[in-house]
């Protein structure tokens, strides 16, 4: 959408010029009108494009600094999905902003300690306007117990992962979100089944090994001791495969990893909670690069 | 008029050397020519101030030219001027006539068939005036030479054309008999491809000249022919393949004509082929390989209205689709979505296997499709038997200090010795960027990498395919290659590219990235010692994946294309060969194998053996012999005696050791090969009698051949000189310079 800012500006410097040195046809009075109106746009525009381009959305549950090296050219990003709430989710920032910006940055800061993977130091939000979506393959969607996808984003989605994209979804607890979630992809697709994903599959185990996986709690755990919300006492390492036996949706259900990796730097969150959060984050990362 | 000027013909001149036969020696000629003109100079220059102002300047220096030109002209007739020549002792040497028999002579054209014109041509007086001079051998040449009495037992049947084998059998009665020149009366339809270089140096070493008399028209109004059909001896099951199919055609331009592939009966492909101007064009005509077995091919265009020469629509080719499946080694060195994608289009080829490592941390590697839990386990194989397992290696985003100087050796001898592919991608670790310029693997790649380091762009640029790449097959998305390209013009942008330098000579670029203004080198491919290397120079290729609907396969076939093409024709140990899998109206069947170790090192001590099973029984065994010339390659020669397929499989032993087997399928047919090139091959005969000394001879003109004929130096010959002072070329030379003077110093006003 950056061209749209070029084209205003372009617009407004080419009616400048014309206007100012050339004379016009259009009376003093409303050229000037005109071209405040113009320049106006094209300053709008500028910084739209300029917006849109950075990602940076005032809707940031947990501000983080900009790294300086934000606007780095790079192999992959974390992909955070903007999409709409359902109607009883009662959030005034929209669901798809929990924890968003920290913890996206602060696992990115582990992925480039950890792995040789090429990754911006910053998040890219994405939402299924346009065909950007598309060229960001890994994908990660929050309290997905709280989304809302209607036709049309349900066969973006569809087409996203069949033509080979990741989706993570993390941080939705007990049946009601469950089932909300449900409603959501079931409109992806109909008749996929949702698994358990077994322990040997290559998702636990391209990197680490994750033999030994626990539940992962949010930030609530500071207050009520409780690793687990709602009626989410068992958490489910659950995924959608595609018909050659490959991991489309890696589902996190019952668990917070998003807080895990937010908090990671928080003196009293648990630091074997962090380590766990962040290592399944990469080896999801990495099998989404590798098959 | 040539001859009326200078009294010989123009062959004289060019066999003879030019000699002055007067007393004195030749600088006093030029002596005097030099002073005659220092004389007239002198004259000139005096006489500059009384003469007519007219005549000063550079008209005194035309005149005093002029004037010297003619002096010299005199002084020099007044030496002698001669050509010396060897020609033939009459009646003491032989001259072997040699009249073309095989079928294609039989073609009616005109009144009389190209055999009976020949006839008609040696009874019509040549015969005669060279009896009168030589002794005539007459020959009659075919598949086989074959001397003959008297001209009438010509049959015009023979099934093909062998002029080089005639001719080289001719070549050896000339050690026992003078013979001083060949006439060849043909049509230059040969049917082995032309006449080999080491007949032709044998014709010129004994300096026999080959005059040639061309029967035929030259090209037939009416008629397509396939002259060729170019196709891999091997193939893997449930491949495509790329036939190059070479039309000829005269009469039919602008017209559509259809071009089929089929098996049997079954038709594996066809499509209608735009023909162009009369003459030559190449078509390429893609087709499934099928599943695994010897196929016989059939590449035919449909007849057209009116065609003259039906026979020569459809010719036949054998190909031996292989059960192997080639395994590609992919190394690379981060994480990315390139592999992945490339990874997912291999998975969905059955033809191929592909073993993959990729960095995921500075100390891990993650590997994929390994055979067993060993394979790779310590990194990227470090010895030969190790890395020449597989048939090709794709280097990707992976730096050159990855591999010690040892395993780059080892990637350079895998092309080099093994005969296997490489492929280099695009990468911030790859090409320029991974500090590959000065390695052994720099000396592979098709491209001299850029000295300069960010090379590596992630901007999203478009491609656009090289002329080349319209014809390639790694290219070809659709078959029609018009919508080829079309689609080709839709495909999304690729994420990132890479500055990869510039070709190498002999490198082909299929495609380019277009980077502003600038076309970059993106898919350069070249063939290197025994194998191939390309390099694609980018990492972003993906988005072709991504960015287009999911029933689109564009990138699968593309990959799929390009890994095919890096592994299918990566050799195994043995690999065993013929010139022409199809004898067409042939039996002789050179053999040839070529036999390496476990380290693809030539073995020169294996015992090799080829046994043949053919139609009706036929079963044979031949030993292959080392070939001196040829270290690991070993030559056998049979005979296919009757018409059928054959299967000929290759043994290799050292002692017990079995060091590998292969094996050729071949084909006899026969009554094929006079009914292609048909029409009157005058280039081939023109060729033939300008490299032997000889001349080409239309019918009509053979009146005059006996005398040039005698000009040879082969045989029994005497050494002539040829008065030249009365040729009235000089006569004439010296009218007009003295009737130019004459004429100028009118013009100017002065007679």
């Amino acid at each position: 959408m950056e061209w749209v800012g070029l084209v205003w500006a372009g617009t407004a410097i080419a009616y400048a010029i014309l206007g100012t040195f050339r004379g016009h046809v259009v009376p003093m009075r409303f050229r000037n009108v005109i071209a405040s109106v113009v320049v106006g746009l094209a300053i709008w525009s500028a910084l739209f494009a300029f917006q849109r381009r950075m990602r940076s959305f005032d809707e940031e549950d947990d501000p983080a600094p900009m790294p300086a090296d934000a606007g780095e050219k790079t192999e992959f990003s974390f992909a955070r999905l903007r999409y709409k709430d359902a109607p009883t989710a009662g959030y005034r920032r929209g669901n798809w902003t929990i924890d968003y910006p920290k913890a996206d940055r602060q696992f990115l800061q582990g992925v480039r300690r950890l792995t040789r993977i090429h990754t911006r130091s910053v998040e890219e939000v994405v939402d299924f306007e346009g065909d950007q979506i598309f060229d960001w393959p890994w994908l990660y969607a929050v309290e997905v117990g709280h989304w809302y996808l209607d036709d049309d984003d349900a066969k973006k989605l569809r087409d996203f992962l069949q033509r080979g994209g990741f989706l993570m979804v993390d941080d939705f607890h007990g049946t009601h979100e469950w089932q909300v979630f449900i409603a959501g992809i079931k409109k992806v697709f109909p008749d996929r089944p949702i698994v358990d994903i077994p322990d040997k599959d290559p998702a636990f185990h391209v990197l680490y090994d994750l033999d030994e996986r626990f539940q992962v709690p949010g930030i609530q755990y500071f207050y009520t001791g409780r690793i687990y919300e709602y009626d989410g006492v068992d958490p489910e390492w659950k995924g959608i495969y595609d018909d050659k036996g490959r991991l489309m949706v890696a589902i996190c259900h019952n668990m917070d990893l998003g807080d895990a990796w937010e908090h990671a730097d928080h003196p009293r969150y648990p630091e074997k909670f962090s380590s766990l959060a962040y290592r399944v984050g990469i080896n999801y990362i990495i099998y989404s690069m590798t098959h | 008029m040539f001859e009326f000027l200078f009294k010989y013909p123009a062959s004289v001149f060019t066999k003879g050397t030019f000699v002055l036969l007067g007393q004195w020696p030749v600088w006093v000629l030029a002596v005097l020519a030099v002073g005659s003109a220092g004389l007239f100079g002198w004259i000139i220059y005096k006489r500059r101030t009384s003469v007519l102002p007219v005549f000063r300047g550079w008209r005194s220096v035309a005149i005093w030219g002029l004037q010297s030109a003619l002096a010299a002209l005199l002084l020099l007739l007044l030496w002698q001027p001669a050509i010396s020549i060897a020609s033939l002792k009459s009646q003491q040497n032989v001259v072997a006539v040699i009249l073309d028999d095989s079928k294609s002579m039989a073609i009616r054209e005109g009144d009389a068939t190209r055999s009976a014109q020949a006839l008609r041509v040696l009874d019509g007086g040549l015969l005669k005036g060279l009896q009168e001079k030589f002794q005539v051998r007459l020959y009659r040449v075919g598949d086989s030479l074959q001397r003959v009495e008297k001209i009438d037992t010509l049959t015009a049947n023979a099934p093909a054309t062998r002029l080089g084998d005639g001719l080289k059998q001719v070549m050896a009665e000339a050690a026992s008999l003078p013979i001083g020149a060949v006439v060849l009366l043909s049509d230059g339809a040969e049917n082995a491809g032309g006449i080999d270089l080491e007949t032709i140096s044998e014709i010129k070493r004994r300096r026999i000249p080959v005059h040639t008399v061309g029967f035929g028209r030259e090209k037939f109004d009416r008629d397509i022919e396939v002259t060729d059909v170019v196709l891999p001896a091997r193939a893997l099951a449930d491949s495509r393949l790329s036939a190059q199919v070479t039309l000829r055609q005269n009469g039919y331009s602008g017209k559509q004509a259809r071009l089929t592939v089929k098996d049997g009966g079954k038709v594996l492909a066809s499509r209608p082929v735009q023909l162009k101007g009369d003459g030559q064009q190449t078509e390429a005509i893609v087709f499934p390989a099928g599943l695994a077995g010897a196929r016989v091919l059939q590449v035919s265009v449909d007849p057209l209205e009116g065609e003259e020469n039906g026979a020569n629509n459809a010719v036949t080719r054998l190909v031996n689709v292989e059960p192997r499946k080639p395994r590609i080694l992919y190394v690379e060195g981060e994480p990315r979505w390139e592999f992945k994608f490339i990874r997912r289009a291999a998975e969905e080829d059955r033809t191929l296997e592909m073993v993959s490592m990729v960095r995921t941390t500075q100390n891990k590697i993650y590997r994929q499709g390994i055979g067993n839990p060993k394979e790779l386990e310590q990194g990227f194989p470090a010895t030969a038997e190790d890395l020449f397992q597989y048939d090709a290696i794709i280097l990707g985003s992976v730096e050159a200090g990855y591999l010690t100087p040892s395993q780059q050796e080892l990637v350079r001898d895998f092309v080099d010795r093994r005969g296997g592919g490489l492929l280099a991608l695009g990468g911030r670790f790859a090409l320029g960027d991974g500090s590959y310029a000065k390695t052994p693997v720099a000396d592979v790649l098709p491209v001299v990498l850029p000295q300069s380091k960010s090379t590596f762009q992630r901007d999203q640029v478009p491609v656009v395919l090289t002329g080349p790449g319209r014809d390639s097959l790694l290219c070809r998305l659709l078959e029609d290659p018009a919508k080829n390209m079309e689609r080709w013009t839709k495909m999304p942008k690729l994420a990132n590219y890479q500055d990869a330098g510039t070709a190498k000579p002999g490198a082909v670029v299929l495609m380019e990235a277009l980077v502003g203004t600038r076309h970059l080198p993106l898919l350069v491919t070249q063939n290197y010692g025994r194998g191939r290397a390309a390099v694609f120079a980018t990492g972003g290729s993906w988005r072709w994946q991504m960015q287009q609907d999911v029933s689109d396969k564009t990138h699968e076939i593309f990959w799929q294309q390009l890994l095919r093409w890096l592994a299918n024709e990566t050799p195994g140990r043995m690999v065993s060969s013929t010139p022409k899998q199809v004898l067409a109206d042939e039996t002789r069947v050179p053999l040839r194998a070529e036999v390496r170790d476990k380290k693809y090192n030539p073995v020169t001590d294996a015992r090799v053996e080829a046994r043949i099973v053919g139609p009706g029984g036929v079963a044979a065994s031949v030993e292959l012999k080392p070939d001196p010339l040829n270290s690991g390659v070993y030559l056998g020669e049979w005979t296919a005696d009757k018409t059928g397929s054959y299967l000929v499989e290759f043994v290799a032993k050292r002692g017990e050791e079995d060091l590998g087997h292969d094996v050729l399928t071949l084909r006899r047919e026969d009554g094929v090969a006079e009914n292609f090139h048909a029409e009157q091959n005058r280039d081939l005969l023109e060729k033939l009698a300008s490299e032997t000394g000889g001349k080409y001879w239309k019918p009509a003109d053979v009146k005059k051949m006996s005398e040039e004929v005698s000009y040879s130096e082969a045989g029994i010959t005497v050494r002539e000189t040829k008065d030249l002072w009365d040729a009235p070329a000089f006569f004439l030379l010296a009218l007009l310079l003295r009737s130019s003077e004459w004429l100028l110093r009118r013009k100017w006003g002065a007679v």
